[in-house]
């Protein structure tokens, strides 16, 4: 046969044979529960896992000391079976069940949890989610590692060699002594003060058992420093506030009350995992290697398709575990996810699109399972008062009186409720203070007052979004809003999104869309962003009054007097308006009616244990 | 030929390294960063991060150390999914070039009679209809075609699947969308070249010596006419196997195209730079395949 001939054929014979082999591997038997989980998830390791759809895996893999219950999120015994707290609300003694046992059978014991704990805040780790932790007295100190730390203080040394019987993986050889002294090398003060470079020209003098010996850190140690070589140079995690008391006692000790510390202990980045595990595979994440606690056990994970759940035969609760095989998909695209709902190819999808939402809720029958609820989340615009005029709060104030919700939502929402609130509405025991409502006549006189009648004189504005279709129409609404309200002249500008991040950080807007979904779910997670110099702050505002009471409550043992501090913070911000609030977030779940245990709550979280289908 | 091949293969090392060093440099120019978070890093954590990929070190010397890395063929791990570039790679090729190769065979059987039935009726209903469709499926967008489509067959007449990866129905819409502008692609060119051929002399003497029309098109015609589609086919080949972001979004593949989109936005330097060189190893590789084939198909080319 002539190559001619052959080439082609060749090539078509391989073609088949390709498609052969993936559809021969694709077969699956079917899940019990099949829902969409948005996106392939980055990492099943809770200690670096940082969204969403990540928190719904390794909350079923894993279980913390608590869990929280899926209808009002509040805390319930997880691994822990009870605790206590101190008079002072700054220690917490939890109290763990014997029958919870890591997937390999072992029992869990406290050691695991503060294994785990020092893992996820070492800064080998690199954890995002560490601040999480950091309510824990030392724990802070213990994430900046070797430029955290000052004379005096107790310290951990890790040797680059390891104990004769550890596992592969794990930390190097230990040892404990005092910083007695920190010496900067021959150079430049700016070079020496470079944070990135910090621990680059410092030689660390540690006495340990009596002995005064000179660290480095990394392993190339310059010959006339006469120092050891060691990896990592950390605070002393013994002085770290959390502590196994015995195998069925844990006792974490906080710089300050905090009463939503158990409501942290039972958000994923602080579940534990299997210190024999971790320490043992470079890849330990992978199905055939992974050992968790909690109600599933990872069955397969096929990138960017699905992960599929067995549930797990060693955890404590299995009675009350109603699904066997659980499918999360990894559908990124929204509409695609909502065509496999419609078609029965799963019976969960997380976010249903807003056009689609409009259409469903305006459906002959009506439907039963689309119920936009609101969620832990508000979507505002930040002020940048460092800029002129904006640094009056009177024209702040103007331009909040010219935004009108109602019409935005109406043109560009599905199901989402307006807001004049920082901290959205929902909240049991705390409700929050209010902005000023639309009002453009008010608004105008008062631009007046600032010295702009009818806009006169008043610098050209503009809006800053990232570019987004969603936060395009808003901003189109809200310019014309203000145009035809105070007769100043506005434009819009979009940025790619970490361009206008970095622009935010940089104050280099006027008016800027941000949003901001609550770690937990207290005023707090809202209301500390914004005193003065806050990481997040982004709008130059700084109020001392403001500062004083979130710095306050902070300490402040009673928990009624904590949030009227709260509450007066917020009426601060509200009157004073470097951000103005625009509407609280839906979350729009489209779930099979014959699915029970699926509760909307303001976190928007299902665990998936508390889930069972009844046809 | 061999002479020939290691020239271009010592071209492809030159040019890999280039697109390394531009890539290298173009992916830190962006604004951002891996670490940018719309809940901002707390400093130390920051710190930490970078570390953990070198990041905290002199620019060059992180050059220095992912070249080292990339010469050993490890690609580096992800800064933002927690595994290796190599494994996404690994994971995702073969979803994509199995769905490639389908929409590559479609588009080559239906572009390819295509072309000749047009090029052989010049000028009727037929020709008209097939060249004014090929039109249409190269200009639509993937995502219009996609979108029709689903609506016909997944909720008008429901005979196929909405997306998802695993049997042979689910493959049939993405291959048609993914293989449709192509298969217009092909159809011109096939036709185009097919016309020129048949004008010339050899065409004449074969059909005076009484050959039968089909002997003289697919044994005399086609092996010259089909040199310009060879020559599409390179590029394209290397396109439709890395997959396509859109066909890949809206019928959910687990293939690699997203991963192109994606890593860019998201600043996972490692992940664009592994797969911008990973395609252009493969865009090199089918290129020389393609200056390989020509040979097979017409004698008069040497190697040179």
């Amino acid at each position: 046969m002539p190559i001619r001939t052959l080439l082609p054929l060749v090539m078509l014979l391989a073609a088949a044979g390709a498609i052969f082999a993936i559809v021969r591997t694709g077969q699956l038997p079917p899940a019990d529960f099949v829902f969409n989980n948005e996106s392939d998830i980055k990492s099943i390791d809770p200690a670096v896992v940082t969204g969403q759809p990540e928190g719904r895996i390794v909350d079923s893999l894993y279980e913390g000391l608590v869990r929280m219950d899926p209808k009002e999120r509040r805390p319930m015994p997880g691994v822990a079976k009870s605790w206590d707290i101190s008079p002072d609300g700054k220690t917490y003694t939890f109290h763990l069940r014997d029958d919870a046992r890591w997937s390999n059978g072992r029992p869990v014991v406290a050691d695991d949890f503060v294994y785990s704990m020092q893992r996820f805040l070492s800064p080998q780790t690199a954890s995002q989610y560490a601040y999480q932790g950091w309510y824990m007295v030392g724990a802070r100190k213990y994430s900046r590692g070797a430029a955290g730390l000052k004379v005096g203080d107790a310290v951990e040394v890790e040797l680059f060699t390891r104990p004769a019987k550890a596992r592969p993986l794990a930390r190097g050889e230990l040892l404990t002594g005092k910083l007695t002294a920190i010496e900067v090398d021959d150079v430049p003060e700016e070079v020496a003060n470079n944070a990135e470079e910090y621990t680059q020209h410092r030689t660390f003098v540690v006495e340990i058992a009596g002995e005064s010996r000179r660290f480095r850190i990394g392993a190339d140690v310059p010959a006339d420093s006469k120092a050891e070589p060691c990896k990592a140079l950390l605070f002393d995690f013994r002085e770290v506030g959390m502590k196994a008391v015995d195998d069925h006692t844990i006792e974490t000790v906080l710089e300050n009350p905090t009463p939503f510390w158990p409501e942290l202990l039972g958000f994923y980045p602080l579940m534990p995992v299997c210190r024999e595990c971790v320490e043992s595979h470079a890849d330990w994440t992978l199905p055939e290697h992974i050992v968790g606690n909690g109600p599933y056990a990872l069955e397969f994970w096929r990138r960017r398709d699905r992960i599929r759940l067995r549930k797990n035969p060693h955890y404590w609760d299995r009675e009350n575990v109603a699904l066997e095989v659980i499918d999360a998909l990894a559908v990124e695209s929204i509409f695609t996810a909502f065509n496999l709902y419609e078609t029965h190819q799963c019976d969960w999808t997380t976010k249903v699109p807003p056009t689609v939402t409009r259409e469903l809720l305006k459906a002959d029958p009506p439907r039963t399972d689309l119920n936009p609820a609101s969620q832990f989340g508000t979507y505002y615009y930040l002020v940048n008062t460092t800029r002129k005029p904006l640094s009056d709060v009177r024209v702040r104030r103007a331009l909040a009186l010219a935004l009108n919700r109602a019409e935005v939502i109406a043109a560009a929402c599905a199901g989402e409720s307006a807001s004049r609130s920082l901290v959205p509405k929902g909240l049991a025991n705390y409700d929050p203070p209010e902005c000023v409502d639309t009002d453009a006549a008010a608004a105008a006189k008062l631009l007046a007052e600032a010295g702009y009648p009818s806009g006169e004189g008043f610098p050209k504005l503009e809006i800053l979004y990232n570019s987004e279709a969603g936060h395009q129409l808003i901003a189109e609404i809200i310019r014309k809003q203000w145009e035809r309200a105070l007769g100043i002249n506005v434009s819009t500008r979009n940025e790619e999104w970490a361009s206008c991040l970095n622009s935010q950080q940089n104050l280099d807007y006027d008016v800027s869309r941000k949003s901001w979904i609550g770690d937990y779910l207290d005023p707090n997670t809202f209301l500390d962003m914004f005193v003065t110099g806050g990481t997040n702050n982004n709008t130059g505002w700084s109020n001392a009054e403001y500062d004083k009471l979130i710095e306050d409550a902070k300490v402040e043992v009673d928990k009624e007097k904590r949030l009227v501090m709260l509450h007066r913070a917020e009426e601060i911000i509200m009157a004073e308006l470097p951000i103005i609030p625009i509407y609280t977030y839906v979350s729009r779940n489209i779930v099979r009616p014959h699915v029970r245990g699926f509760y909307n709550n303001l976190r928007d979280e299902h665990p998936l244990w508390a889930l069972s289908i009844e046809r | 030929m061999l002479n020939f091949i290691l020239r271009r293969l010592l071209w492809m090392v030159l040019t890999l390294w280039v697109v390394f060093t531009a890539t290298f440099f173009l992916v830190r120019v962006v604004p951002g960063g891996p670490y940018t978070a719309e809940r901002k890093m707390e400093p130390e954590i920051e710190a930490a991060f970078k570390a953990k990929y070198r990041l905290d070190l002199p620019v060059w010397q992180q050059y220095g150390l992912q070249l080292r890395d990339t010469v050993r063929g490890d690609l580096g791990r992800s800064m933002k999914i927690d595994t290796s570039v190599n494994r996404i790679v690994r994971d995702g090729l073969p979803v994509s070039a199995a769905l490639g190769s389908l929409a590559l065979g479609l588009a080559f059987v239906l572009g390819i009679t295509a072309g000749i039935i047009s090029a052989v009726r010049r000028g009727s209903f037929a020709d008209v209809a097939l060249m004014s469709l090929a039109t249409i499926g190269i200009t639509l967008p993937s995502f219009v075609v996609a979108g029709i489509c689903i609506l016909v067959f997944v909720f008008w007449l429901p005979i196929l699947p909405a997306g998802g990866w695993g049997s042979f129905q689910q493959l049939i819409l993405p291959a048609c969308c993914l293989g449709a502008p192509y298969a217009a692609d092909i159809a011109r060119i096939t036709r185009t070249g097919l016309l020129d051929v048949l004008g010339q002399d050899h065409i004449r003497t074969a059909r005076a010596k009484g050959l039968a029309p089909a002997t003289v098109i697919l044994k005399h015609a086609m092996p010259t006419a089909l040199l310009p589609v060879v020559s599409f086919l390179g590029p394209a080949v290397a396109g439709i196997l890395t997959g396509s972001p859109v066909i890949e979004q809206v019928f959910a593949i687990p293939g690699l195209g997203w991963h192109f989109v994606q890593s860019a936005l998201t600043k996972d330097y490692t992940m664009s730079m592994g797969l911008v060189l990973m395609y252009t190893a493969l865009l090199y590789t089918m290129n020389l395949l393609v200056d390989l084939s020509y040979s097979v198909l017409d004698p008069r080319v040497e190697w040179n």
